[in-house]
């Protein structure tokens, strides 16, 4: 099996000076049967190319103050019921440049699975940006998909030991 | 000494030497300034070249007293930055941060002002930039709690964090500088800044009274999330806590007594350092100490070898010997125009270069006014007493005139924009040009009427 056969196809890809609250309803009205899945959405320039990914982290970031990880201690013992929603509620103003995760790594279409588990593991990330021939961005392979793929293969396996 | 090209003499020569020198400062200040290379970069560059090119050779560079690093300030400095590198962790500022909300009962003023406060009495000790990175975090929690624009109690926070770094020997870098050249104690800090600084600090809170004062307001609900904190939950290490506060207290007493026990204090900074060191169950040192801010340690020992070079090749006595055309010997007169230039120029350049430049052009200054005197005799002679002091009052209180007059307030501003409420260069400005005059003010009085009426 190949990347392109596991991939989320992209439909929609996100400019950086996109607001918070458009990416999210990107992600709530494009993800159709996968919503479940479809979970984070590419960045790219104006030449199509991509330059970062906005995920759910990158969403909880935008909500997060930054000076609560600035601080020694932990502040989060001083927040309060409704903090949370009501940061929300401005976080949907901001522009998704200063949010989303650069610097990522991508795949291509064709390479293999065992190729999308590496990078994961040594990028310590849960999805990645795969790209056609072109350079450009086609879909996204989730660990989730792979962790299908691969624990089905585990216990067809164990099926046929036992049998 | 065969150092001496010419300042000593009266002579200035205008040689090769003196125009590499010149042009090396004036490059490496110009270059700053513009900030389009890292100061710390500049300075490293600039001392390596000017060793290099042989106008100090390495030896002056790094071992005289007159003209190379001031070992004093670098190891006042990283032991101050190893001392509280250790306490940070233990959540005491945050404590004392949510403490001082709950004290004021959420009442947005008071918050202001007991914050302010608890600023200035931490900068007297710490690094400013240090205890506003530790305050701030709190305010902009506690304002957002309140539901309060965060600008007013940053900029405040700023500004009384330069005020109160001015009280102290150890409280502002220009203060360690001006304390090392002139071979003055923590105690004369005390007894002659610290005065002044109280009166500019009821000054201060009474005019942020009528700037932010009548604007602030609270629902009363608000209050409730304030005092629902429970300032307990931010400390974390009550056993380290319990020795770096006994730790501090011995280093305060060390730098109180310094003078009598005829210790530097460097020596006293780095005594508490390794107390703390030794005392906290470190196993392995390396973290803390690479956490001491080593690129302001090289700016200070690059600046300290590009000075010197200027020095030696006699520009900054030719320097000294405008400012004393300019003044024609009258002392109160240069006491008042250095503080008033220093507090305007440090407004807008960094303060560091600035005094690190006028200490030796004071120190000339006064061999050229009492040749016959050396050493202490001569730095502390009583007509120079108030000079050393209008530089540490204008150096270090002109910070508060822009946003980039401190590094506090360039920090800041930065956390203001992430919030979403950007602060313009005018707008800091406009708070902290007349709160910066009004605080000159305040001393232009305190020096006359102290040095030059009441002769105390």
């Amino acid at each position: 099996m190949k990347t392109k056969d596991l991939m989320v196809a992209v439909k929609t890809c996100l400019k950086t000076d996109n607001t918070i609250r458009e990416a999210v309803n990107f992600l709530k009205t494009n993800g159709g049967e996968r919503i479940e899945r479809s979970d984070v959405l590419p960045v790219v320039d104006q030449q199509g190319a991509i330059i970062g990914i906005l995920s759910a982290h990158d969403i909880l970031r935008a909500v997060h103050p930054f000076y609560l990880s600035m601080a020694e201690t932990n502040l989060g013992n001083f927040t309060w019921d409704g903090m949370a929603e009501s940061l929300a509620r401005q976080a949907g103003h901001k522009t998704i440049g200063a949010f989303m995760t650069k610097d990522v790594a991508t795949v291509r279409e064709n390479d293999s699975l065992m190729e999308c588990v590496n990078l994961m593991i040594k990028r310590n990330v849960h999805q990645l940006p795969v790209l056609d021939d072109h350079g450009k961005i086609s879909g996204i392979i989730y660990e989730k998909d792979i962790f299908h793929v691969i624990t089905e293969v585990m216990l067809d396996k164990e099926k046929g030991a036992q049998a | 000494m065969t150092s001496d090209i010419a300042h000593t003499s009266g002579q200035i020569v205008m040689g090769w030497q003196f125009w590499t020198a010149t042009i090396l400062f004036l490059g490496a200040y110009a270059l700053i300034v513009s900030e389009k290379i890292h100061k710390t970069i500049v300075a490293i560059c600039g001392a390596a070249v000017m060793i290099a090119v042989g106008i100090l050779a390495q030896e002056e560079a790094f071992h005289s007293l007159e003209l190379g690093v001031d070992w004093n300030v670098v190891f006042l400095l990283i032991s101050m930055m190893v001392i509280i590198n250790i306490m940070k962790p233990t959540g005491v500022f945050e404590y004392i941060a949510i403490k001082s909300a709950k004290v004021a009962k959420g009442e947005p003023f008071k918050i202001m002002v007991i914050f302010s406060l608890v600023t200035a009495l931490l900068s007297a000790f710490l690094d400013n930039v240090t205890t506003v990175l530790l305050i701030a975090p709190v305010t902009l929690l506690i304002c957002q709690a309140l539901e309060l624009d965060v600008v007013p109690y940053l900029i405040t926070e700023a500004l009384a964090s330069n005020i109160g770094g001015t009280a102290t020997l150890i409280g502002d870098p220009p203060n360690i500088m001006i304390a090392s050249k002139a071979h003055l104690d923590f105690m004369a800090f005390i007894y002659n800044l610290t005065p002044v600084v109280i009166l500019v600090l009821i000054a201060y809170i009474i005019s942020i009274k009528f700037i932010f004062g009548r604007h602030l307001t609270v629902r009363e609900e608000l209050k409730e999330r304030v005092m629902a904190m429970n300032e307990r939950d931010a400390l974390k290490d009550p056993a380290l806590l319990k020795k770096s506060l006994i730790v501090l207290v011995i280093t305060i007493t060390g730098f109180v007594l310094h003078g009598m026990l005829h210790l530097h204090p460097a020596t006293i900074a780095l005594f508490g350092a390794g107390l703390l060191l030794l005392v906290s169950g470190i196993k392995d040192p390396h973290h803390v100490l690479a956490e001491a801010e080593w690129a302001t340690i090289f700016f200070f020992i690059g600046l300290f070898i590009i000075i010197g070079g200027v020095v030696k090749v006699g520009l900054i006595s030719w320097m000294s010997q405008g400012v004393l055309n300019i003044t024609q010997g009258n002392l109160f007169g240069t006491s008042m125009v250095v503080m008033w230039f220093s507090a305007f120029a440090s407004a807008f350049i960094d303060n560091i270069p600035y005094v690190a430049t006028m200490n030796p052009l004071i120190i000339d200054m006064a061999k050229q006014l009492w040749p016959g005197l050396t050493g202490t005799q001569l730095l502390h002679h009583p007509d120079l007493m108030p000079i050393w002091w209008s530089l540490a009052l204008g150096a270090c209180l002109g910070g508060n005139g822009t946003a980039i007059g401190a590094s506090a307030n360039v920090i800041v501003v930065g956390m203001s924009e992430k919030m979403g409420s950007p602060i313009s260069f005018k707008k800091f400005m406009l708070y902290g040009m007349p709160l910066m005059i009004e605080s000159v003010l305040i001393c232009t009085v305190y020096v006359w009427v102290r040095y030059y009426i009441l002769h105390i």
